[in-house]
């Protein structure tokens, strides 16, 4: 790699980093009153402690969903039976012979 | 209606699971060979019946079927319903593994007495057969409801109270099992009355399996 892609390469970096939107208080310069900040902040907080409960919510109706039996059970039981009951047929019929 | 792990007394899950093996042998010796697949089928149904829900106000029960379990079957119902709830405990843990013994009894002995019961009173015509097996159906899921609240007095309960409240959390499904029953069994009395002949009666010889 030559120096000068290197160069180029470093050179994007740094102007994707510059691009990037920062946390808050690096998007709001200090020099804010920080009041501002403070209600800024608590509107977030509450946004992602609603967003967290709605997860939470949807979590639990996923395991409640995953406690129910599926399909698969409904065959498994089923071939389970048909199964023994096929291999009682086929020991009643050896011993008939 | 299955019976969880840790409800009943040490006593009686022993005593459950020591009849429910009598019985299950008993059960055993009187199914001829021919009749397995007739057993396997109608297992399988009892199996899936109780993922059948039946939303009633703010709670849901699900189908039993003992009775059209025993209507069909006769005495080889117990084994049927024996396998059934061990697969539902296993697969879907409905009833624990621990309260087989207890939950084979509850619905089992119902299933063999609306057996007998079908038989003796089935009669010759299909409308008699259908009405019979309507009631079979209704019975079999009051007689375990009873059977529930017997089981439930040995853990410390209140007999009456706990066979009311099991009765009454039971009338929708007692009503729509003697619906379901009646009308399955008038089906098979018209298209295939041989299936409706268990083996309360050629039981006597000895039997395989």
């Amino acid at each position: 790699m030559t120096k000068l892609q290197k160069g180029l390469v470093m050179g994007l970096l740094c102007f994707s980093l510059a691009g990037l939107s920062g946390p808050l208080w690096a998007q709001n310069p200090p020099e804010d009153s920080t009041g501002e900040i403070i209600a800024l902040l608590k509107e977030q907080n509450s946004a992602l402690s609603a967003d967290l409960r709605r997860i939470q919510r949807e979590i639990a109706a996923l395991r409640a969903d995953l406690d129910k039996p599926g399909i698969k059970d409904v065959f498994a039981g089923i071939g389970y039976i048909f199964g023994l009951f096929g291999a009682a047929a086929f020991a009643a019929s050896r011993r008939r012979e | 209606m299955h019976i969880s792990d840790g409800v009943l007394p040490l006593a009686v899950t022993i005593g459950g699971y020591a009849a429910s093996a009598g019985l299950a042998t008993w059960s055993a010796r009187r199914i001829h060979s021919r009749d397995l697949p007739k057993v396997a089928v109608v297992t399988s149904a009892f199996f899936v019946a109780s993922l059948v829900h039946i939303p009633f106000g703010p709670t849901s029960t699900h189908l039993l079927l003992p009775g059209l379990a025993g209507a069909l079957l006769g005495p080889a119902a117990f084994v049927a319903i024996g396998l059934g709830l061990l697969l539902q405990s296993v697969l879907f843990q409905f009833g624990g593994i621990t309260a087989l013994g207890a939950n084979a009894v509850m619905m089992g002995v119902p299933a063999v007495v609306c057996g007998w019961f079908f038989q003796q009173f089935k009669g010759r015509t299909q409308a008699r057969q259908a009405i019979a097996g309507g009631l079979a159906g209704a019975l079999g899921t009051a007689l375990a409801a009873v059977f529930l609240a017997a089981l439930l007095v040995a853990g410390g309960e209140d007999f009456f109270g706990v066979a009311k409240l099991a009765l009454a959390a039971h009338v929708p499904v007692i009503v729509i099992e003697g619906v379901i029953s009646g009308f399955t069994i008038g089906f098979l009395a018209r298209v295939k009355p041989v299936l409706l002949q268990s083996s309360f009666q050629d039981a006597a010889g000895p039997m395989h399996d």
